[in-house]
């Protein structure tokens, strides 16, 4: 059965309702993920010379761990996870443009060149 | 009476029973109209903030003036950093207080995730005050320009989200944020959070990939 917006429960009882279907702990979890993230982040500014990330690998690795953070962020702590799909295709497509929109517009300022820019 | 209450689904039992999380609204697609005006304001929030790293992309080498190299201090803006990630937790546990009828919980949660945005805040005023005594002023250089509007925006941004936050404390403090209007809270969070992401994605294009 479906609880509707309509349904006119009295606060009196949904008080304590969804205490035993908390999600506390995987929160708690999720930010020491983020956080450890970070901290391997912050690592490659301190050790760039580390194998793992040595030479051209660094701008990569840095934009696997930030790819990571926000999709980690967003359907977690966002509730994207948990939520209608509807939302998470209406969040992709405006995701989706902007890095395609962006994209185009660096490939015209031609920054996929070395060098300094115009 | 009494049984005809208790024997009504809980927000638990929906909660169990569904594959999303949150009780239906009334509308075609059973989320409420604030949620998803929400998101798409979220959605087109993706253009703004892209358009602005990209602006920081294509004028990050400075012509004239300090190149960001010489004035960044990377300890000091990832402790800044890791202050917004936690305020992300905070507010996620507010929303889940509130889920279970915990007001004084909800108002505990929000009111320091409002303080680690705060403590963001400051540090990024701290941070342009060092900025513009060594020589980097808004007008210094195009990358200074795309630097400060940047970060700027972003720093508008989580103070709006610093007056929302406070809002739905004194909203509490009066009442009118009862369980049933739970989602109000979760609009607000939903909000934050995308403030937190924009920010991963500047702290690691604007301060860590090297020039």
């Amino acid at each position: 059965m479906t609880v509707t917006s309509h349904d006119n429960v009295p606060t009196t009882v949904l008080d304590g309702a969804v205490k035993d279907y908390s999600r506390d702990k995987v929160y708690v979890m999720t930010a020491l993920f983020l956080a450890v993230l970070t901290i391997i982040e912050v690592f490659t500014y301190a050790a760039p010379d580390f194998p793992v990330w040595a030479d051209e690998l660094l701008v990569p690795v840095l934009m696997i761990l930030m790819a990571v953070k926000f999709f980690t962020i967003v359907y977690v702590f966002m509730h994207l996870k948990f939520d209608k799909p509807i939302l998470t295709k209406l969040f992709y497509m405006g995701l989706v443009l902007a890095v395609l929109v962006y994209i185009a517009m660096l490939s015209t300022f031609r920054i996929w060149h070395n060098g300094q820019h115009g | 009476m009494a049984e005809s209450l208790t024997s009504r689904p809980t927000l638990a039992a929906a909660d169990a029973q569904q594959a999303h999380a949150h009780i239906d609204a009334d509308t075609n697609t059973g989320i409420s109209n604030t949620k998803l005006g929400m998101w798409l304001f979220l959605a087109s929030e993706c253009l703004l903030f892209g358009g602005l790293i990209t602006t920081y992309l294509l004028y990050k080498h400075p012509l004239e003036g300090p190149t960001p190299h010489e004035i960044f201090d990377i300890p000091f803006t990832s402790t800044s950093s890791f202050v917004l990630l936690m305020s992300s937790l905070t507010m996620v546990l507010a929303v889940s207080a509130i889920e279970r009828g915990e007001h004084q919980r909800m108002r505990v949660w929000i009111g320091a995730t409002a303080a680690l945005g705060a403590t963001f805040i400051a540090g990024q005023i701290y941070e342009f005050t060092v900025f513009v005594r060594e020589g980097l002023g808004f007008t210094t250089s195009r990358f200074s320009s795309a630097f400060y509007t940047l970060t700027g925006f972003h720093g508008i941004h989580v103070t709006i989200g610093i007056i929302m936050l406070v809002s739905l404390v004194l909203l509490s403090l009066r009442g009118k944020i009862p369980e049933h209007r739970a989602e109000t809270v979760e609009i607000v969070g939903l909000y934050w959070h995308f403030v937190d992401v924009v920010w991963v994605v500047i702290f690691a294009v604007v301060y860590l990939i090297p020039s």
